[in-house]
């Protein structure tokens, strides 16, 4: 999985953490470098936060989407903005989590996002058969 | 990709069940087992969005008791959280029941718009003006200039009081300067990272806000209109450069109920060539700790509150201090308190030391009635060239009054002008220079309350051993018990615990983040004319000031009573004297923080679709958001059901319990709640392997039902006739109660619908490794009783769900009950103890309305779930 977050001590912690609970973890500290890694080795599923110099999650997170339409994508923010969260989700998101986070609830929506993508995998495939 | 989830993803797609036996299957099967684990997971998706909104529902619904604070950050956080996952239960359904139910989404676009103009509702202002002189300031222009402002406006321009020269920077600037850069959506930002701990992260969130602010560049159409007012300040003074007083003004400071007592930062004696740089640190005064605990602790919306700073030029005070035109502490003392210092009114109301007091009479001489004329051994004076400073008072100034009687009639004079324009007690600040010109400097209104002093019933004597302090200042009346904790530094706030006595030297304002957690405060130095004292009356907390050795005289751990109306307090906890507390004062209930959540929830939290059987439960009646995750929970849950029969796939139809004998209980597999692919009629209960089933079945089975319990001829009449009156009470007759038990299962996820006797249960349990998400929901309604006695079960059924940890509620006849967050273990008990409910409440409703059956039944089943979830 890829981890966005321009804020090198939540990113490097939250890393940490994830690995410690038996994921393989790419970081990113903006929207340019996870769409390289994107391009080079898609993930599976990406955590990506909304406020960020440069690319703005929301930007980053429909360019992954061209490049890849299958990666799941979990908006991180610290903005309570309603508006926000809902057009996100509008746009795909698979789901939003708040700052600050709870490692066990972002880990659990890691989980299910992967379980989606692979379900919307076979689907796929299935379809084509 | 990643280690765990691969083998995660071997067990969810590879299936854990051996079928019966080779079986032959079609494309056709196979897409059908797809689409069926495709909407089983959305389905997983949606219990866990619809938990979690039920648990932001009663957060919100607790904070709307008024009794806990909370800030703007919780209505939006919870707004959010709301509104993303029902969008999220609306997308799941959607993949559940392909474009069934695409009315849901505009309702809830439609409800959605409606939360969002409340949330986002904030004061327009139609005014451009960034800078206002002071001489076209007034009253009515409080939401462009600020409380204090508009207040000392007309004190100049309509009373023709001496007020100093100056200008107003307006909130027009305010938000100029705060759009700029993005600056207030991140200060948003670090609010919302500070979370619901903001209240501990207070020191870090209130420094990197100010940092950010500091740093900030000052918009130049701001600077532009501060130069022009300087410059004809400059002009009127002859061209000499002035010294200026640079003070907060904040919308909603100073108003009727609300102090904001010396929460912001005013600085004095700045020259020009730094005016920005203190006009910034005012704007960032607002975010200092006490400020955003003020706002805090009296639910003030951040958006609401706008920093206007009032400029005027310096006065170099030879005296100062405050003037209450009433006492604050007895509304039927007529007579002025002027308080008064050395220098500048700095120290008094910073309540650093102590002050002359002269109480005034209101008749037409103005007698002196009191002479308080205190060693004041510190004055703040102005520098020479910017800034001021506490110094000591010249030999011998100390111990002189620092006012004349003729200034002391003056002031009074001034105060009763004052008040009688403002039609309200008043809160003056003033000062007197070298040439005994009095200039007013502040006027707010006063907070007066009532002193509550036990009568002669009480013989105070008997306490005489106990005291430990006698004498001091009432500096907010009242009467309360609690630990000493001593305050000397910064540091010490953050270990201050809830309910403490709060002991310092100095009654400075900066304690004030500590008042909505102490139970009273004692200070050696200060009056009741300081902000500190205000703050604390506006809060209810009894506080003594002057009290001389206080630090020496109680010790830290001590249990003490502080009685501030008796200038006293005593060692241990004095029950007598505690009977005359106050009642504390609901803060939170009316302020605009609690205002904006009732009104948010007001579309969120009420239901209106109850009855799923009505032709009225429809997409397009719901009205609330609570509305729509009910609608989605029943219809999925619907859909799930008659997967199986809606693609006659067998594989996914519901099998008879086999439990010795074939029961009428029907269980659907969702997915792995079985041990293995089931291919006949019935299943065993060897062969679930849902956790939450099993649990409840264990509590269902452990203990034999007794039987019916014996009912009195009443009770008989009641169920008979409410049985012609109603027939689908007779057991036998086919009507919609006369449906199967059904339990719906995955191995960690069950829901069951049941009914049994006369009354209907529901219970829906989520019980895995993933704690933060597993919940138990329990409903019971219903009953052949008459409706008093149904009543009585109900309650009976919810006092016990509540001595086991439940969240219950109940409503006309029926009773709600829900727990979420623990973990599995205990999930489970709390799973037997419904399971044991479910069968052992049969017929309670009979005996219910005689007392002796009911204690006996209650001690009954309390004994046998105790017994049943220690095993």
């Amino acid at each position: 999985m890829l981890l966005v977050d321009d804020e090198d001590v939540f990113r490097e912690a939250t890393a940490r953490q994830l690995t410690v609970r038996g994921f393989i973890v790419q970081t990113a500290d903006c929207g340019k470098a996870a769409l390289e890694l994107v391009k080079n080795d898609p993930p599976e599923v990406v955590v990506l936060d909304q406020e960020m110099p440069g690319l703005l999650g929301s930007e980053t997170f429909i360019e992954i989407k061209k490049i890849n339409p299958l990666v799941e994508v979990i908006m991180l923010t610290g903005n309570t903005s309603v508006d926000n969260a809902i057009e996100l989700m509008q746009l795909g998101t698979f789901d939003y989590l708040m700052k600050p986070i709870n490692i066990d609830e972002l880990l659990y929506k890691i989980e299910d996002a992967y379980t989606r993508k692979k379900l919307n995998e076979k689907q796929r495939q299935d379809a084509d058969l | 990709m990643f280690k765990k989830l691969a083998a995660f993803s071997k067990r969810f797609f590879s299936g854990n069940q051996e079928p019966d036996g080779p079986v032959l299957e079609s494309a056709a099967v196979e897409t059908l087992r797809l689409t069926f684990k495709s909407r089983f997971h959305s389905f997983k998706l949606l219990l866990a969005a619809n938990s979690r909104i039920l648990e932001a529902m009663a957060d919100m619904e607790k904070a709307l008791q008024g009794k806990e604070l909370f800030s703007m950050s919780f209505v939006q956080a919870h707004c959010t959280s709301i509104s993303v996952n029902v969008f999220r239960m609306i997308a799941d359904m959607e993949n559940i029941a392909p474009g069934k139910y695409s009315a849901l989404k505009e309702r809830f676009i439609a409800i959605q718009r409606r939360i969002d103009g409340l949330l986002g509702a904030k004061k327009q202002l139609t005014e451009r003006r960034l800078v206002i002189p002071l001489e076209a300031v007034t009253s009515d222009m409080t939401d462009l200039v600020g409380g204090k402002m508009a207040s000392l406006g007309d004190v100049k321009n309509k009373l023709q009081m001496h007020v100093p020269a100056g200008f107003v920077i307006t909130a027009v600037a305010h938000d100029v300067f705060m759009s700029a850069d993005g600056l207030q959506r991140e200060i948003d930002r670090l609010f919302q990272v500070a979370g619901s701990d903001e209240d501990r992260n207070l020191d870090l969130v209130s420094s990197q806000i100010r940092q950010r602010i500091m740093s900030a560049e000052v918009p130049e159409s701001i600077y532009l209109a501060v130069v022009e007012a300087y410059t004809r300040m400059k002009e009127a003074a002859n061209g000499q450069e002035i010294r200026m007083a640079v003070r907060s003004s904040a919308y909603g400071e100073d108003a009727e109920n609300s102090s904001f007592a010396g929460q912001y930062r005013s600085e004095l004696n700045v020259g020009f060539s730094q005016f920005f740089y203190y006009y910034k640190q005012v704007m960032a005064s607002k975010y200092s700790v006490q400020a955003i605990a003020y706002k805090m602790n009296r639910g003030f919306r951040d958006e609401d509150i706008a920093m206007c700073v009032g400029c005027l030029a310096m006065v170099d005070a030879i005296a100062g201090g405050v003037i209450y035109t009433r006492n604050p502490l007895d509304t039927r003392d007529e007579a002025i308190y002027i308080n008064s210092t050395w220098g500048l009114p700095k120290a008094v109301v910073d309540g650093n030391d102590l002050c002359d007091l002269f109480v005034v009479s209101r008749d037409d001489a103005l007698t002196i009635l009191r002479r308080e004329v205190r060693e004041k051994g510190y004055q703040f004076i102005c520098y020479e060239d910017e800034g001021c400073i506490r110094t000591e008072t010249a030999t011998g100034q100390g111990s002189q009054p620092s006012l004349t009687d003729e200034q002391v009639q003056a002031l009074a004079d001034h105060a009763i002008q004052i008040e009688q324009y403002y039609e309200t007690a008043q809160d003056i600040e003033w000062a007197i220079d070298a040439e005994g010109q009095i200039s007013i400097l502040q006027s707010r209104p006063l907070q007066q309350m009532e002193m509550v002093l036990p009568g002669p019933e009480l013989d105070l004597r008997r306490f005489e051993t106990a005291m430990v302090v006698e004498g001091g200042i009432n500096a907010s009346p009242g009467v309360a018990s609690g630990t000493i904790f001593k305050v000397t530094k910064k540091v010490d706030i953050l270990q201050f615990p809830e309910g403490a006595v709060l002991v310092v030297e100095q009654a400075l304002p900066s304690w004030a983040p500590l008042v909505a957690r102490a139970a009273a405060m004692i200070s050696e130095q200060g009056g009741f004319a300081g902000h500190l004292a205000n703050v604390a009356r506006e809060f209810g907390i009894p506080a003594l000031f002057g009290v001389t050795g206080a630090m020496t005289k109680v010790q830290n751990g001590d249990l003490v009573t502080v009685a501030a109306d008796l200038g006293r307090v005593y060692l241990g906890c004095i029950a007598p004297l505690l009977e005359y507390k106050r009642p504390e004062p609901k803060l939170m209930i009316g302020s605009p923080v609690y205002e904006s959540l009732k009104e948010v929830s007001r579309h969120i939290i009420p239901l209106h679709l109850l009855d799923p059987e009505s032709r009225d439960f429809l997409p397009q009646n719901c009205q609330t958001f609570h509305d729509i995750t009910r609608f989605i929970h029943e219809k999925a849950v619907l859909e799930m059901f008659s997967f199986g029969k809606d693609h006659s796939f067998s594989e996914r139809s519901s099998k008879q319990l086999h439990y010795k004998v074939p029961m009428n209980w029907w269980i659907l597999n969702l997915d792995d709640g079985f041990t293995h692919e089931i291919n006949g009629k019935y299943v065993k209960l060897e062969d679930i392997a849902s956790i939450p089933m099993r649990a409840f079945w264990d509590g269902f089975a452990a203990i034999p039902w007794d039987g019916p319990p014996a009912m009195d001829g009443k009770g008989m009449t009641s169920i008979m006739f409410r049985s012609t009156m109603n027939p689908a009470l007779v057991p036998g007759l086919k009507s919609k109660y006369a449906d199967r038990n059904y339990f719906m299962v995955s191995k960690n996820y069950c829901t069951l619908s049941s009914r049994l006797g006369y009354h209907f249960s529901t219970m829906e349990a989520m019980v895995s490794e993933r704690s933060g998400e597993n919940y138990l929901g329990f409903k019971f309604k219903g009953g052949a009783a008459d409706f008093e006695r149904c009543m009585g079960r109900v309650n009976f059924i919810r006092e016990i769900l509540e001595r086991y940890g439940f969240r219950a509620v109940v409503n006309a006849d029926n009773v709600d009950a829900r727990m979420e967050g623990y973990d599995m273990d205990f999930m489970i008990d709390r799973l037997k103890i419904l399971g044991y409910l479910t069968l052992h409440t049969r017929q309670l409703d009979m005996i219910m309305s005689n007392s002796a059956l009911v204690n006996y039944y209650m001690a009954k089943l309390t004994k046998d779930i105790d017994s049943l979830i220690s095993q």
